[in-house]
């Protein structure tokens, strides 16, 4: 037991120092990378270590007579989640979001602290002894407050009130309902039945399964399965359109969707929001490539109006590249990205 | 590249020399140490990678690298003919940042990920910024990366080794046991009179924005190549994720970029004089008011955005003087730009990539204040064969064709001059757009919707122009020229400084079908498109921004000055009550 909170108060400090650290800007907040697609389990791992760590912590502290009274770990532990929420999240949560969380978080630390009638007690008596004054520094400290109250609440109100500019909140609909059908260079596609001209086997013959195993191996790096390299000039079918659809990708897509499809190319740093992440599970992993093949063809203008706002340079790319072309860009997409395109049924 | 190898021999026969007398005794040793540059240390080639190393980071290569890399790794894959710079030709073993001497090959120990030892593994980790070179941190494995290189150096790279102790030798900045000069004023003194005394600002130009000898500058492989500009220190190569680090100045100014005009300087400035030099130039990178580094947005590596550009109020005149106090407390925004690739002609290298834009108003106008840096300032030496209101035009010399020779790398200043320019384009009607006010498309909404768009041009006119969707050709709009007004343009050192005025409006006596009123306390969408003349920019190429907003800041109220103190006194009275309750309850009890 007290070698285990011996390893608890261990990870307890490290962490600790690290938030800290991370805080001052002395130890840059990349220094444990938020690693995206495993964030949010990254992250639970994370607090998970903190809570034990504080455990132990605690443990250590009062086996050694020293301690924490029960109204300073429940202040503590709040303002440690609102500093994680701060300064360790990143890309950083807006205000209002952190500001839900901290209001749970505060309600939970609320709900710890008065789980028993005697805990409650403990809790309140330093609030107490402050409000009767019984001793000098009691007394001090219950000047001070009087005093530094009434100053902070007005300060912060004075901050609140006085006219700022900050950016407008935009909400997006992300995927927007399809049509139907779309016509492109002449030809109308009905977005149900159309199938990827390119997703065949050496035989020629659409084959989902086929090209279900040649593309790339999820896992870290998303490199290509093992002898299903598409620059392998002997290929036939599916592979070979996978590098015709690369090639168009990179003179053509990179400058925005980035060299790893992941909205990080040369030009994005410049929009906002930032190109779509094809990465993300949240992207094309969940589309069909009936649906992508409208996006690309139609780009930002083609958006229906629920699609709002726009907000979108996405050309339409029927204007740059032939039918042909997009169909393998898409190809390529999927091989790439390691996903599946999702079907009808 | 001629003179670079001839040193890289001339180090490698001296090193020989040195070790051959090595055993002669202490006193030999010390004259062969001489040397070696000061700052420098002879080190060992690092050991060949394993077979299964290299095995494995064919499978990496082949997915993520090969395609603008290409099949051979002569940075020919299919990306490489919109890019510039081109992707990295690893054939011939030339890589930029490293801490080995002028000449030689990087650092590279396909067992070593070491921070400061392993430079090729630092580049893949970090990315080239200013290139299409990404991050691949947290996209490949540290084992991934070290595969990858063990393929490319031993494969790609085919008329040097590695390994091959008869040609190649390491000669290694030590940069971890160099502890950088503060960089007080004196020392920065003594670095700006130092880069005029070395000839720095031969190329890098007086104020270090990269506009010096812009023009004749070509690579080992004959593409014209950039100085790089001092003041955007997130766009130099070898920033390393990192780029107010005065380090990587000192080393890359210590062990020059192989492949390019930019020498080492080892040999001829000691220690202390290239931290003065690295000390001046980091501090050249544009900071905040207060003197600060910007904030990086560590998702782009570059400084973080804003999107709201406050314009604040002024009585009477707005001053032209930039150095006035209504100017200098005015806070400076950075738009982030782009290249306009969506309609014809694209412009897939955009060389502006960013614009400081200020702004103040009165009861009249509103003037913005537009800063960017262009290398060169272009003004059209003869008529455009195009109008440059069109949209979707086939303009067979900036289409990119495949091939090194039709590739813009090797079209990069040979474009036809055209002017320089800036715009602002604002949205008509901005109030009846759904929230958040943005138009549809960054060229507006439609017939109905239309943008305002006031664009000035290095030849001095400044025009006013009408856009109406997506693909529609701009329409001039003569009878809105009048309106507007240049303050100020002047091109300095590699630097536009814009003024341009036009009407806030007011709702008696304009037609706001036609005209953006702009509205105090309110935020209107606004867009900045800008035009680099010597890179063939002119009509829709060009470099674009995102939607950003102007927001005329109105004058505090009085109010704002009086409830606080309301508030804070209900605060001291609730505190009294608290306490009196306390306190009887306690004489209560005690009673």
């Amino acid at each position: 037991m007290k070698a285990l909170m011996s390893v608890g108060a261990l990870v307890g400090a490290i962490a600790l120092l690290l938030l800290v650290g991370m805080i001052l800007d002395v130890v840059p907040s990349n220094t444990v990378r938020l690693v995206e697609g495993y964030m949010p389990i990254q992250m639970l791992l994370e607090v998970a270590c903190f809570v034990a760590g504080f455990t132990g912590l605690s443990y250590m502290l009062s086996s050694m007579g020293m301690a924490v009274p029960r109204f300073w770990q429940g202040i503590g532990f709040w303002a440690f989640v609102l500093l994680y929420l701060k300064f360790r999240v990143y890309p950083p949560i807006p205000f209002s979001v952190r500001a839900m969380y901290g209001t749970v978080s505060l309600v939970a630390v609320f709900m710890w602290v008065s789980a028993n009638e005697d805990d409650w007690k403990k809790f309140k008596q330093p609030i107490m002894n402050v409000l009767d004054a019984q001793s000098g520094a009691n007394k001090m400290l219950r000047y001070a407050y009087l005093v530094l109250i009434p100053v902070l609440v007005g300060f912060t109100s004075f901050n609140a009130m006085k006219p700022k500019s900050e950016e407008p909140i935009e909400l997006r609909t992300v995927h927007p309902a399809p049509p139907a059908s779309t016509k492109v260079h002449g030809k109308t596609y009905t977005l149900q039945t159309s199938q990827n001209p390119y997703r065949v086997n050496p035989e020629g013959k659409f084959d989902q399964e086929y090209s279900n195993k040649l593309i790339v191996e999820q896992g870290m790096g998303r490199l290509m399965a093992p002898n299903a390299n598409p620059w392998d000039e002997k290929n036939q079918g599916y592979l070979k359109y996978v590098k015709e659809g690369g090639e168009i990708f990179f003179q053509n897509c990179h400058f925005c969707h980035g060299d790893n499809l992941n909205g990080r190319g040369l030009h994005a740093f410049a929009f906002n929001p930032i190109p779509a992440n094809f990465t993300d599970p949240g992207t094309i992993a969940q589309l069909q490539e009936t649906f992508i093949f409208w996006r690309v063809a139609k780009g930002g203008i083609g958006l229906p109006n629920e699609g709002f706002p726009w907000a979108s340079v996405m050309p339409p790319w029927e204007q740059h590249l032939t039918v042909d072309e997009i169909w393998k860009v898409i190809l390529f997409e999927y091989w790439h990205t390691g996903y599946y395109p999702r079907t009808w049924d | 590249m001629n003179t670079s190898m001839g040193k890289k021999a001339g180090i490698v026969l001296a090193s020989a020399f040195g070790l051959a007398l090595f055993s002669a005794g202490p006193l030999v040793l010390t004259a062969s140490a001489e040397e070696v540059p000061q700052g420098f240390k002879k080190g060992e080639l690092a050991p060949e990678p394993p077979a299964d190393m290299i095995e494995a980071g064919k499978r990496v290569y082949f997915t993520k690298c090969v395609w603008c890399h290409g099949v051979d790794g002569a940075g020919d894959g299919p990306g490489a003919d919109r890019l510039w710079p081109r992707p990295r030709n690893f054939n011939q073993g030339t890589f930029k940042i490293r801490h080995t001497a002028s000449g030689e090959l990087p650092l590279f120990d396909a067992k070593k990920p070491t921070p400061g030892q392993n430079d090729l593994f630092e580049t893949v980790t970090h990315g080239l910024p200013g290139s299409a070179m990404p991050s691949w941190e947290g996209i490949l494995t540290e084992e991934q990366r070290l595969q990858v290189l063990a393929f490319v150096t031993t494969q790609l790279v085919k008329d040097r080794k590695f390994t091959d102790k008869q040609s190649e030798s390491q000669t290694i900045l030590q940069l971890a046991d160099l502890k950088p000069k503060e960089a007080t004023e004196e020392s920065k003194k003594r670095g700006s009179e130092l880069i005029v005394e070395k000839k720095c600002v031969e190329c890098h130009g007086m104020e270090g924005r990269g506009d010096g000898n812009a023009f004749n500058l070509k690579d080992d492989w004959g593409f014209s190549i950039q100085p790089a500009n001092w003041h955007k220190c997130w766009n130099f190569r070898g920033s390393r994720q990192d780029p107010y680090n005065v380090k990587n100045i000192f080393r890359t100014f210590s062990t020059g970029v192989n492949g390019t005009p930019m020498p080492s300087f080892a040999d001829s400035t000691s220690v202390d004089d290239r931290w003065d030099i690295a000390n001046f130039v980091n501090s050249l990178c544009e900071r905040d008011p207060e003197g600060n580094p910007l904030p990086i947005d560590p998702l782009t590596d570059k400084p973080k955005i804003n999107f709201v550009v406050p314009s604040n109020p002024v009585e009477g005149e707005i001053p032209t003087d930039i150095e006035n106090e209504a100017w200098q407390k005015t806070q400076k925004r950075i738009i982030a730009m782009g290249g306009q690739i969506t309609h014809k002609p694209r412009n897939f290298v955009n060389r502006i990539d960013d614009i400081w834009v200020r702004s103040l108003y009165n009861e009249k106008s509103i003037v913005y204040l537009l800063e960017w840096d262009d290398r060169t300032k272009s003004v059209a030496e003869g008529k455009l064969p195009w109008a440059p209101t069109q949209v979707n035009v086939d303009v067979k010399e900036q289409d990119p064709k495949t091939g090194e020779e039709g590739s813009i790398a090797a079209h990069q200043n040979n474009y036809a001059v055209y002017n320089d320019a800036v715009a602002i384009e604002t949205p008509v009607k901005w109030q009846d757009l759904p929230a958040p006010i943005k138009p549809r498309y960054l060229f507006g909404s439609n017939e109905q919707y239309p943008v305002d768009i006031v664009k000035w041009e290095a030849d001095g006119s400044l025009r006013a122009f009408k856009g109406t969707g997506w693909d529609k050709d701009f329409e001039e709009r003569d009878s809105y020229e009048e309106n507007l007004k240049v303050l100020k343009s002047e091109w300095k050192n590699g630097r536009w400084y814009v003024m341009i005025q036009r009407p806030v409006g007011n709702k008696k006596d304009q037609d706001y079908d036609e005209d953006t009123l702009f509205e105090m306390g309110k935020y209107i969408p606004t867009v900045f498109f800008a035009w680099d003349g010597h890179n063939g920019d002119a009509g829709r190429k060009m470099a674009v921004s995102a939607f950003y907003y102007t927001f005329m800041q109105p004058p505090t109220p009085r109010e704002v000055y009086i409830y606080p103190f309301v508030i804070a006194g209900g605060i001291v009275l609730l505190e009294a009550w608290v306490l009196t309750r306390r306190a009887n309850k306690r004489k209560g009890k005690t009673l």
